[in-house]
């Protein structure tokens, strides 16, 4: 059972978080060295706002995970799930546990670390604090799974539907704020924050623009998970699109668009952000470049079972080697020219779906 | 009509289709056989929503691949089991459809009352029966000016009137020079239909069935 299970759950959400899981490692092993890791820990073992603060980052990716399972429970091609309220609730509550711990494994190898480091400190009451918390999580988690799963009741709320007719443009957007509302949050919150930070990192005269391109290139990465989430709804739910008579540039036309519109709050937020030294066309220039990357993503992604492991390898490559090209001055009309370019040739040259062979 | 030449079609380096070289004269055909013997793959192949290797041709002219948007103005599909993101309704697909297919004006509603979708119009898709779902497929399916219409288990979950209006309005298509190609499960010799060639798909290819009563 529990095969299946990590199969049906802790498999694809690592899957689906491939990206923002690499930038968040990124952000905290890569710019943090492990000594900063172990004032902060310090820190927070003897600061209960701190701990407070790590407790609720914590939280926040067990909401993730909990959301990620009930949004499994309420999808039709798992209703066969059902079935397993015929088994007994202690064995419920122990698959439903062992699931939990499998999705919180980040959470529980930091909090591991902490642990160690408040027993070396003698930091008891924190070490208590943290195993109840931890305890805390997976119980109120498996508590909520299991309630879902024994009331399934996928009409209990539901946002209101748009009145109009909604165009093909609208259908991926609208599916992921109804059916992966925090999938959008974190994903499109965790990008622009990044996007803010790094415009206000060094907001001064001689602003060094290949922060921006780091930041940029963070944020894409943020939005990796994306081009497959698109991927999977519309091979789910529309394979009608697949015999609908667009040529492969009016299909690349059509995605593109998309795109843009998912990325056009970001633009906002540079727009807002940006510091002082830095053009209105850079900025301009920085966000084509983004557009095209994602673009890129989505030719690279698209109708393809690619590998978690595999693509969190390509992902992290992708992230050394764009950060040793940002640091080596690799301008940003380049980096721009590839993304679109790429993804321009690698479309014509894949021409899904018109000319697949198996 | 259609040639199809040297068509294999294969899961996971598995063929599950092989055809050597079949031409498909226009008219109404019916494929059988037994559950997962290949009858939707082959159907999803000739809609273009499958990859395979070899060749399909329609009219002589429409290339799968050479001519891959012409071909799929002139080939429409309708799936067995149809899903739909339950957000939408019939008419955001059905309009969405329609404009890609090119279909006239006012052909729409024509099929909507046809097949009695009007009747839910504006609802979202997951308040839908199966029945409700397999008559929007089927409506999305006649959008445009199809030559080839693939009708995967039409039967299937249909009420008998919308059964009924949907045999004839089949049969006057086909008067039309449409040519129609489906697969069943349930006796389809009850619906009246002029078949044109049954065809037998097992053992990983279609072969004609001879002196098939049905014809």
């Amino acid at each position: 059972m529990t095969r299946l299970f990590n199969r049906l759950f802790i498999q694809p959400f690592y899957e689906q978080n491939a990206g923002s899981l690499l930038v968040v490692t990124l952000l905290a092993f890569g710019f943090m060295r492990p000594m900063d890791h172990e004032a902060l820990i310090t820190a927070a073992l003897g600061s209960p706002l701190l701990l407070g603060l790590v407790f609720l980052l914590w939280g926040l990716y067990t909401l993730k995970a909990i959301t990620f399972i009930i949004a499994r429970l309420n999808d039709p091609t798992h209703l066969f799930l059902t079935a397993f309220r015929l088994v007994s609730r202690a064995n419920r509550w122990l698959v439903w546990s062992a699931v939990l711990i499998g999705l919180l494994l980040p959470v529980l190898g930091y909090a591991g670390w902490m642990l160690a480091r408040a027993v070396h400190y003698d930091q008891w009451f924190a070490l208590n604090g943290i195993i109840g918390f931890l305890i805390g999580l997976v119980v109120v988690g498996v508590s909520v799974v299991d309630y879902r799963l024994r009331h399934p009741a996928p009409d209990r709320f539901r946002l209101p539907r748009p009145a109009f007719r909604l165009p093909y443009l609208l259908f991926f957007p609208t599916y992921w704020l109804r059916h992966e509302p925090l999938s959008l949050l974190l994903t499109k919150g965790c990008s622009g924050l990044l996007l803010i930070g790094v415009c206000r990192l060094y907001p001064t005269d001689e602003y060094d623009e290949r922060l921006l391109l780091i930041g940029l290139l963070l944020s894409v990465l943020f939005q990796a998970s994306v081009p497959r989430q698109l991927s999977q709804f519309e091979g789910r739910y529309l394979p009608l699109l697949d015999n609908l008579p667009y040529s492969v540039n009016r299909r690349f036309g059509q995605y593109m668009v998309l795109y843009g519109l998912l990325w056009l709050p970001e633009l906002g937020l540079l727009m807002r952000n940006r510091p002082d030294a830095v053009s209105i066309g850079y900025i301009a220039l920085l966000w084509l470049t983004g557009w095209g990357w994602l673009g890129l993503l989505h030719a690279f992604t698209y109708g393809r079972d690619v590998d978690p492991n595999r693509w969190l390898a390509i992902l992290f490559a992708g992230f050394i080697l764009g950060l040793l090209t940002i640091m080596a001055g690799l301008p940003v009309v380049v980096w721009g020219l590839l993304g679109w370019g790429v993804a321009l040739v690698y479309t014509q040259l894949r021409s899904l779906p018109l000319n697949v062979t198996s | 009509m259609l040639t199809v030449t040297n068509l294999l079609k294969a899961y996971d380096g598995h063929p599950v289709l092989t055809i050597p070289d079949l031409t498909f004269p226009p008219g109404i055909h019916y494929f059988r056989g037994s559950n997962g013997s290949g009858k939707t793959t082959f159907l999803r192949v000739v809609a273009g929503l499958l990859p395979f290797s070899g060749r399909i041709q329609l009219a002589q002219t429409y290339d799968i691949r050479q001519q891959p948007v012409d071909y799929r103005l002139r080939v429409n599909y309708a799936e067995a089991e149809p899903r739909y993101p339950d957000f939408l309704t019939a008419r955001d697909l059905a309009t969405f459809v329609a404009n890609a297919k090119r279909a006239p004006a006012g052909q729409v509603n024509q099929l909507a009352d046809l097949l009695g979708v009007s009747a839910f119009w504006t609802q979202p898709t997951r308040t839908f029966s199966s029945g409700m779902l397999k008559k929007l497929s089927l409506l999305l399916a006649w959008l445009g000016h199809p030559s080839l219409v693939l009708l995967d288990e039409p039967l299937t979950t249909l009420d008998v009137e919308t059964a009924g209006r949907l045999f004839d309005f089949i049969q006057e298509r086909v008067r039309q020079g449409v040519s129609v190609w489906l697969t069943s499960h349930q006796d389809i010799t009850l619906t009246g239909l002029p078949l044109t060639a049954s065809w037998q798909v097992s053992n990983g290819t279609i072969s004609p069935i001879d002196h098939d009563p049905a014809v």
